[in-house]
């Protein structure tokens, strides 16, 4: 029987974040798979970032994680979203090549000596005077640790629908958990059904691309993570195809047989993931809509229909992709399918992502109800680092909301629950002015280099880049300039409109060092022209902060409370908020009534 | 913080002699106090029972009678109910000893006297109304005219809350527009232009403006006016500060410079309170030290009206001091002319002051239609206003931070820069109401438009 200090369920993008923040950090750490094959593999979308997602990834990259240096090394097509916009949307995005990231993952864990494998089926998770003790795989072995990151994904009785065709499976091709699933529930977590589709993957060889609008990557490309220095390898490009009347009719003709629309499957699904079936339904007046044609690797056969996403029976399938205008004779490699499974509400959990009925079990990922790749990196990556710290009883490491999205995913999650999956915008993050993908590294490596995530390497890379915007600014406080016949301090003319930091540069009037163009002129532009706004969040964060500074003592009795609802009690109860700033908000609790937990909570502090 | 899982009491009715007063229960005990005070096994609710009202202590240590009143006792069930929690109302004689016979009774049976508006805030607490109705409630008791009463009966009725909403739904439009082209810039969708999003700006902004007008309409309804009669010495103003005030207030001599001392009265005129000041006679050029002193005072009470009621003698000709007086006061006067009963030295029409005679009454209707005008509050619109200082500043912060929206958008300052201006916006509407809606952004996003992959 063997000993670990953490043993991790899963090698999915959660699963993989969690194992190298843990073994990095020096514990013992296993990872438990049905096979080596499938690790880091992405079962959807073949592409990494996008609004919001692209944020995630380089504050996993700023904590010394996978995430940012698997996609710069092996991705094939790079694009920043909303370039012409303000630094704090910018959002790098990336076209992946499956099965390279997949590889270079395993590489690195496999190079990790910390990290060990189990392969095999997870069955029972084993509790010891209410602690975790360890893990009994399906076939009895039993493996023993102090701390689990159950990181399953869409695994938990899972089923796959093609048409009436239903299959157990927690991917295509991949058995589902049951087991575990009840080993699970076995504890009492609240825990529900979700759902989320894929679409059809066409043979490339049956396409002509000459017949669509290509989408070329960017020049220069933008990489993900703060330690790569450039991109060489040449881009692949995407096309665009847009849907017809002919392919909407065809729809609608088969709906019945769709179990996403029939009431074979049960589960909510992903709102801003539609499946084709959702457009054409509930939009029928949007003329057409946009399919993105994406290839999964540079020389692998499979495209990926972006946009496409169906459960229709596989023959329907075939037929509505060869109505697309240009794709009459595409092959389809597999159909599109819908997949259901359960997952855990993630009220269950506190803001280490860990469990609050069973210590040392942590949870990661899509079965707290996220969808996307990079939810479940950011989740793997701090649910890792707070297994880790468990392990050798230290306190948990917690990110605020102003902190990094990571902070503003993990507090929506355990704050307000699922009912659907959750997915991250930009939108959510109401400091977002302050969490940007220049200063992610700012805000967060200094904390991973606190904890030992952080290689001196990249401590190294961070100090330099550091103290080059420091004199940068003092550059720019020293300095006048010339505007038009105005001369003025720099500073005050940064903060005008129409007046460009790199303008300055050119014309020689400033006289900066730029290592990294991107992110060294956004850190310096976003500091001046937006002073204003700045400050306005700064000021919601320190209000923020006091409230996150008042405690709720962990084991208080919110139905000690009278002038609570019921409902309310139930709520605070089952969520079992930390702070003030968290019980406000609780989706259904006023202030008042956190007023009242106040009064209380400082009341009792007083004895 | 105010406890609330006890039984309060408290008199409903305000302090003085009346033919009825309340004595309100609210909590978990009500109905079992209520039940030792009317030595009653049950109290149907919501059903006027007269019955009488005992008391362990008797009405007074000299008069121990176990019985101190004939009442009709009303119960409330929670949650329908004014708090929300169970509530018995007992309508007694209005007699004061009375009234605390009944309190010291119901707090010897385990009730404890409510603190000022505990009550409303139990209601609040139980969301039996909402902030802007709670204060509603206190403006409502506090009510000096019936044009403030029908105000504050508004709010509670929920109609500023109810045109808010209307400005929030428009800028939660916008909002979730600018958050949709900026989370997803590549769906191909057309979300709103830079036209588009100025325009609705303008709209709201215009929105709020009008409810701001209210807000200084509504103060004036509330803290009422000031006018001071300001004139030479013996011209009427005494006179006139009668006819005003309604009493004969002033001592009115044929000596001028009688009146040394600044005499106040608050009259309601078209619905607005009105406080008039009458001044000491103002000869620009003083003669003994008591006069003086009145003139500084009348000085002070001028500049700090909101209206300045200037009286001329029309029996006599303008004198310099009185000119100088139609020049020192240009803004927000009322010129009066008195004395119309006598022979005319001037004509009012000369410097377009109105003719009164506090003999005979004459003028003096249209002079008290002239006040609120003149006083720069213009029309007194029938509308729901904002009379609390309360939501008008917060109005004023949502209005601020909308103009500053779009001078950014104008300027051609980043979304997010202009997002996080029209998220302040919103945040203040929400501080008027006590609402956090949630996730509102994303699900108006969803419904609207067809997005993602």
């Amino acid at each position: 029987m063997n000993s670990y200090d953490v043993i991790v369920i899963g090698a999915g993008l959660a699963g993989v974040e969690a194992a190298w923040a843990a073994a990095r950090m020096g514990r013992d750490v296993a990872i438990c798979t049905l096979s080596t094959d499938t690790i880091a593999h992405m079962p959807c979308n073949p592409a990494i970032g996008g609004t919001a997602k692209g944020h995630l990834v380089r504050e996993i990259d700023a904590l010394g994680g996978l995430m940012g240096l698997a996609i710069d090394a092996t991705a094939i097509q790079f694009k920043l979203l909303n370039r012409s916009r303000g630094p704090a949307v910018w959002s790098p995005r990336a076209q992946a090549d499956k099965r390279r990231y997949g590889q270079w993952v395993r590489a690195a864990l496999q190079a990790e000596p910390n990290i060990s494998w189990i392969l095999g089926k997870a069955g029972r998770i084993l509790v010891d005077e209410g602690q975790i003790a360890g893990l009994a795989m399906e076939d009895g072995t039993v493996h023993r640790c102090r701390a689990l990151v159950v990181t399953t994904g869409t695994f938990l009785n899972g089923l796959i629908h093609v048409g009436p065709d239903r299959r157990p499976a927690g991917r295509v091709g991949e058995p589902p958990s049951h087991q575990l699933a009840e080993s699970l529930k076995s504890f009492g977590f609240a825990w529900g059904r979700l759902k989320t589709g894929t679409p059809p993957r066409l043979h490339r060889r049956s396409i002509d691309f000459s017949r669509f609008v290509e989408e070329p990557g960017d020049n220069p490309p933008v990489p993900f993570s703060f330690m790569t220095s450039g991109l060489s390898r040449p881009q692949i490009s995407c096309h665009v195809v847009y849907t017809t009347d002919r392919v909407h009719a065809l729809v609608r003709e088969h709906i019945a047989e769709s179990p996403l629309f029939n009431g074979q499957i049960s589960g909510i699904g992903p709102r801003y993931c539609p499946s084709l079936e959702d457009k054409v339904m509930r939009f029928p007046h949007r003329e057409r809509h946009q399919i993105f044609l994406e290839p999964e690797g540079a020389d692998v056969d499979e495209i990926y229909l972006n946009g496409f996403s169906m459960s229709l029976p596989a023959s329907v399938q075939e037929r509505i992709v060869r109505a697309l205008p240009g794709l009459e004779d595409a092959e389809m490699i597999r159909p599109g399918y819908a997949v259901e499974y359960d997952f855990i509400q993630p009220t269950e959990l506190d803001r280490s992502l860990q469990t609050r009925r069973v210590p040392g079990l942590f949870l990661a990922g899509q079965i707290n109800g996220t969808s996307g790749y990079e939810e479940a990196g950011a989740q793997g990556q701090i649910a890792g680092i707070n297994a880790a710290r468990f392990v050798h009883r230290e306190p948990a490491m917690v990110f605020g909301r102003d902190e990094s999205y990571g902070g503003v995913l993990v507090d929506d999650l355990t704050t307000r629950g699922c009912l659907e999956p959750y997915r991250m915008f930009t939108s959510r993050a109401e400091h977002r002015l302050l969490l940007r993908i220049d200063n992610a590294d700012l805000r967060l490596t200094p904390r991973g280099r606190e904890i030992g995530l952080v290689s001196d390497d990249r401590w190294a890379h961070f100090e330099d880049r550091r103290a080059r915007l420091t004199r940068n600014q003092s550059v720019v406080s020293r300095t006048t300039v010339a505007i038009g016949r105005d001369r003025l301090p720099a500073a005050r003319a940064l903060r005008q409109p129409g007046v460009d930091v790199r303008q300055l540069v050119d014309e020689g009037q400033l006289a900066l060092e730029i290592r990294e163009p991107l992110i060294d002129f956004a850190s310096l532009e976003t500091q001046y022209r937006f002073e204003g706004y700045l400050k306005r969040q700064e000021e919601s964060v320190a209000r923020l902060k006091r409230q996150e500074a008042r405690a709720i003592p962990s084991d208080f009795r919110f139905d000690g409370i009278p002038g609570l609802s019921r409902e309310s009690i139930e709520r605070l109860t089952s969520v079992r908020p930390e702070t003030i700033g968290q019980a406000l908000r609780i989706p259904g609790i006023t202030a008042a009534a956190v007023a009242l937990i106040a009064a209380h909570v400082a009341a009792g502090a007083r004895g | 913080m105010f406890s609330t899982d006890d039984t309060i009491v408290a008199i409903a009715t305000p302090p003085g002699r009346g033919g009825i007063g309340v004595v309100r229960l609210s909590g978990p005990d009500a109905a079992h106090i209520a039940r030792q005070l009317t030595h009653r096994d049950t109290l149907e609710p919501r059903h006027a029972t007269l019955t009488y009202i005992f008391s362990p202590i008797g009405i007074a240590p000299e008069a121990p009678s176990a019985k101190i009143d004939q009442s009709v006792v009303t119960r409330f069930e929670a949650p329908h109910s004014y708090t929300g929690e169970d509530v018995v109302e007992i309508s007694a004689h209005g007699s004061p000893v009375v009234l605390q016979a009944i309190v010291a009774a119901a707090i010897a049976a385990g009730a404890r006297l409510a603190n000022p508006g505990e009550f409303t805030f139990r209601a609040y607490l139980h969301g039996r109304i909402d902030l802007v109705q709670a204060e509603a409630v206190a403006e409502l008791i506090d009510a000096v005219t019936p044009l403030q009463a029908r105000v504050a009966f508004d709010h509670l009725e929920g109609t500023l809350t109810g045109r808010l909403r209307g400005i929030d739904a428009a800028l939660l439009d916008l909002v979730a527009r600018l958050e949709a082209s900026l989370d997803f810039p590549e769906e191909g969708y057309h979300f709103i232009t830079p036209a588009e999003a100025g325009e609705a700006l303008a709209s709201v902004q215009a929105s709020i403006d009008e409810l701001l007008a209210d807000a200084a309409h509504g103060r004036m309804i509330r803290e009422g006016l000031t006018a001071a009669i300001v004139g030479r010495p013996n011209v009427g103003k005494s006179s006139l500060f009668n006819r005003l005030a309604g009493a004969a207030r002033a001592i009115v001599t044929d000596v001028p410079g009688t009146t040394r001392d600044l005499l106040t009265e608050r009259v309601e005129v078209c619905g607005v309170p009105f406080t008039f000041v009458d001044t000491a006679g103002v000869r620009r050029t003083a003669g003994d030290a008591i006069e003086e002193e009145g003139i500084a005072r009348a000085r002070q009470a001028e500049g700090a009206a909101d209206v300045v009621i200037v009286v001329l003698d029309r029996s006599r000709p303008l004198t310099d001091d009185d000119r100088a007086l139609i020049e020192d006061t240009r803004a927000r006067r009322v010129l009066v002319a008195s004395k119309i009963d006598l022979p005319a030295a001037w004509n009012v029409a000369e410097i377009g002051a109105l003719g009164v005679s506090s003999l005979t009454d004459e003028g003096i209707a249209d002079l008290r239609a002239a006040l609120v005008p003149a006083a720069g509050a213009g029309e007194l619109r029938d509308r729901p206003a904002v009379a609390n200082i309360r939501h008008a500043a917060l109005l004023e912060q949502a209005r601020a931070a909308i103009v500053r929206a779009r001078a950014s958008a104008a300027a051609g300052v980043p979304e997010e820069c202009v997002l996080a201006d029209l998220h302040e916006a919103r945040a203040r509407f929400d501080e008027v109401t006590g609402a956090r809606p949630q996730d509102e952004v994303l699900r108006t996003i969803f419904e609207r438009f067809c997005i993602g992959k």
